[in-house]
């Protein structure tokens, strides 16, 4: 086995695969990178057994061949070279010397035997669809915030891809809050999966300025991503996943927009407060006609009251958890924001009363927080 | 058909690598096997592949040798969900309750049924250290040549040090050698049970040749054995016949037989011929190690400093040891802090969990001296009576152990000059401890009264 790239183009294939390879696991060789030369291509593994990512590294000069070396270990050693300096790997046995200029190391590795065999995708029975690498990246980026990572309720740690009404919408939730967007219009296909958020997190951060597109492949257990020279195979989340629909509340009679950097400004100031009782509680209240106050109270460390002007033509309250808020405020993008809710005085259910939160004039982003009990 | 697939695993454990087995076979289950269709249920498709492409000629050598009709294997995704999420659930609290307890009770314990023997208990994953290497070269011996040296092997020791698992995995590892061996493993409170209801029913005689058509029998907790002549009287001739025919006899106590008052004398040389082994409290490296295993076969993170921690502060047994550990990771897993950061934070506080209690210097004072039949002004006398003596020494050690005095305190307590005499006497008790079970014993019921 021998291949031979530049430092700057090898280190940042191994970054994007040593991420995954960890040491937590009962089987060692999940800590290493399986290096595999085939017919003069060169890929890059590592698994995890949730997923896998494959970068397909182009290179110079190559001879065929396969070893295992820990991940991290070569990563770093890599990463710590002069960026156009010349690498070049090279294997006898179990063991891979790295040569590049006056600087070489030898690492232990061991045999490929040992490196799990990876699922593949069937591609014939697989759905096949590409989207652009902008919206994608905003879109998950946008819900990806309210997954949860409860594994009790597998289905919720995930992202929920779906197609309703030809357009693909994704969403999550973790039971008190609900993220959902339109990411695609006039979807020809049915795409009903729940895709695990960590796997996601990786295919975010693997996303570069030169990657315009994305394909996803999945089938009934198995989902791929391809960005440019990676490949990034999930296992899909088989759990039945609650319908969307059914946690949106059907009117809200308090309506308003307000500006969005004077809302983040209002609800950090009472954070402040709030992060000093037990559960981050923090109380919004519309004041017709024209104010927007939110309230917290620390009992031993004082209370905080500011408000913003807007329009408002009914009074009425709401609870809410200042962390939740400032999460879904931190996604949404627009500089106005349309605050919608129930007043907690009317005692509807749940959902009813919930905080819904969107851009203005526009259906497309919808995140919803649940109302707490303030006392 | 869940029991069937239990009995494979216990056999494909054995016949691959523990860390392929807890990585592949864990949260498999038997879905179905009609007509020898059989379907594995698994984590998810990089299980199906590895499964399939690695081990499929070991699931079907096991399946078939637990009795199983294999045509083919299938292998289906199952995601373990405890409960569908319905959204009525929601609940206006915004504390979600995280717990990843399943994944430490996930370890698979397949017990056989007809040898009573648990198969997670190997000689591989029993932890050696300078406390109970001795007793393991003895049984790694046995495991050799069952029958022949150590024969019967006794091995006593503390509750919670590792005798139950040192004797399982013997009997375990034989099985794999000679699987044609019949071996039984039993407490013997369940010898009694067997044998009053054999006699009741009038099987006396198949409960005889049960027990002697055996390669090898385990006795269990043999300090629970009661004062009933009959029942002591077969128990007795059962041993001799089987240690006539050289069938290897296994017997595990907290205490030497000498020291068990319902043994009659000759019983007690008997079950020592061949020598008395014990398992000692571990060392604090031993600890460290031990705990590393174990937090290693749960597949959990947790640093040096963390175990150094538990090791330094648990001083009991190693059942205490390891539940310490299974609370911190567990507390872990709840809050998203490591065990480092826990203990540091003072959410963990090992040492002044178990001890403690609300008591007095006096009452144990008090309460020693009643217990050896002195008065308190006895007991605190300068006396140099080695009855006294003791009893003052035992009474230093509890207001140590129970209360944390120091030295010169306790001194004032007991009425002796020098807190080097404390030093003393405390380590005395200490020493004693280990091996004078009478003592032992005399300690903890003292420990009731106090607490009573």
């Amino acid at each position: 086995m021998e291949i031979e790239a530049t430092a700057e183009k090898l280190s940042k294939a191994l970054n994007n695969v040593s991420r995954i390879a960890t040491s937590k696991v009962t089987l060692p060789v999940l800590n290493n990178v399986l290096i595999k030369i085939k017919d003069k291509q060169v890929s890059l593994i590592t698994t995890n057994l949730d997923m896998a990512i494959v970068d397909f590294l182009p290179v110079s000069n190559s001879k065929d061949g396969v070893i295992t070396v820990p991940a991290k270990l070569l990563a770093e050693f890599v990463s710590n070279l002069p960026k156009d300096e010349k690498v070049k790997i090279s294997s006898s046995g179990t063991k891979i010397t790295v040569t590049a200029g006056k600087y070489s190391s030898t690492i232990n590795g061991s045999p490929a035997d040992d490196f799990p065999e990876l699922p593949e995708i069937d591609e014939k029975s697989a759905v096949i669809f590409k989207i652009g690498t902008e919206e994608f990246k905003n879109g998950v980026g946008q819900v990806i915030i309210a997954s949860s990572n409860d594994f009790n309720r597998p289905a919720l740690t995930g992202v929920h891809f779906y197609t309703s009404d030809k357009s693909l919408f994704i969403v999550a939730t973790d039971g008190y809050r609900l993220a959902k967007r339109k990411l695609v219009k006039n979807v020809q296909s049915e795409i009903k999966i729940t895709i695990p958020s960590t796997s996601l997190q990786e295919v975010l951060r693997s996303i570069t300025d030169d990657i315009e597109e994305i394909e996803i492949s999945f089938n009934d257990d198995l989902i791929r991503f391809r960005l440019g020279e990676l490949e990034i195979i999930s296992k899909i989340i088989d759990a039945e996943y609650p319908n969307p629909e059914d946690f949106l509340p059907k009117t809200s009679e308090i309506n308003l927009v307000v500006d969005r950097t004077d809302l983040i400004r209002v609800v950090k100031l009472a954070s402040l407060f709030a992060r000093h009782t037990t559960n981050d509680v923090i109380t919004c209240e519309a004041k017709s006609p024209d104010t927007f106050s939110v309230h917290s109270i620390a009992n031993e460390y004082g209370e905080n009251d500011s408000s913003i002007n807007t329009k408002t033509d009914k009074d009425g309250k709401i609870s809410v958890t200042s962390r939740y808020l400032l999460d879904a405020l931190n996604v949404i993008s627009t500089p106005k924001i349309s605050i919608n809710f129930n007043d907690k005085s009317k005692n509807l259910s749940v959902i009813e009363s919930a905080l819904v939160l969107k851009e203005p004039n526009s259906e497309d982003y919808i995140h919803i927080l649940m109302p707490v009990d303030d006392n | 058909m869940y029991n069937a697939w239990e009995n494979a695993l216990a056999e494909i454990e054995q016949k691959i690598s523990s860390s392929n087995f807890s990585t592949w076979f864990q949260d498999t289950s038997l879905i179905s096997t009609d007509d020898g269709h059989i379907i594995i249920g698994v984590k998810n498709s990089f299980f199906v592949k590895q499964l399939r492409s690695k081990f499929l000629d070991v699931i079907e050598e096991s399946l078939k040798n637990t009795g199983i009709e294999v045509q083919d294997i299938d292998f289906k995704i199952e995601t373990k969900s405890k409960s569908k999420v319905r959204p009525r659930e929601i609940t206006s609290t915004p504390t979600p309750i995280k717990n990843k307890l399943p994944s430490m009770n996930s370890l698979k314990s397949p017990k056989n049924q007809k040898t009573g023997l648990n198969s997670k208990y190997t000689i591989d994953n029993f932890v050696v250290g300078s406390n109970n290497d001795l007793a393991l070269a003895a049984a790694k011996s046995i495991i050799n040549n069952p029958g022949t040296s150590y024969n019967p092997f006794f091995l006593y020791g503390g509750s919670g040090l590792g005798k139950t698992h040192l004797v399982q995995a013997i009997g375990n590892e034989i099985l794999k050698n000679h699987p044609d061996f019949k071996i039984l493993y039993t407490p013997i409170s369940d010898f009694y049970a067997d044998f009053v209801d054999s006699v009741m029913k009038g099987k006396g005689k198949d409960f005889n040749n049960k027990f002697r058509s055996l390669d090898v029998l385990i006795i269990d907790d043999f300090q629970l054995i009661v004062n009933k002549e009959k029942s002591q009287e077969e128990f007795f001739n059962i041993f001799n016949n089987l240690h006539q025919l050289d069938k290897q006899i296994i017997v595990t106590s907290d205490r030497l037989p000498s020291e068990i008052k319902t043994v009659d004398e000759r019983m007690a040389n008997r079950l020592t011929w061949a020598g008395a082994f014990d398992l000692q409290l571990p060392k604090f490296e031993d600890k460290c190690a031990i705990l590393r295993s174990k937090a290693d076969l749960l597949g959990a993170e947790i640093e040096d400093e963390a175990i150094e921690y538990i090791a330094e502060n648990v001083n009991t047994n190693i059942r205490d040891l390891e539940g310490e550990l299974n609370t911190i990771l567990l507390m872990s897993d709840v809050r998203g802090l490591t065990p480092l950061e826990l203990i540091n934070n003072g959410s963990v506080n090992v040492s002044h969990q178990t001890k403690l209690r609300p008591t007095t210097a006096k009452r144990i004072v008090d309460k020693v001296a009643k217990y050896y039949n002195l008065t308190t002004t006895e007991l605190k006398s300068k006396s140099r009576v080695a009855h006294i003596k003791n009893s003052r020494q035992v009474a230093m050690f509890l207001l140590k152990s129970e209360l944390s005095m120091s030295t010169p305190k306790i001194a004032a307590e007991v009425g002796v000059k020098d807190h080097s005499t404390v030093i003393h006497g405390i380590k005395k008790i200490e020493q004693d401890l280990k091996l004078n079970f009478i003592l032992r014993d005399q300690i903890a019921e003292i420990k009731e009264k106090i607490y009573d």
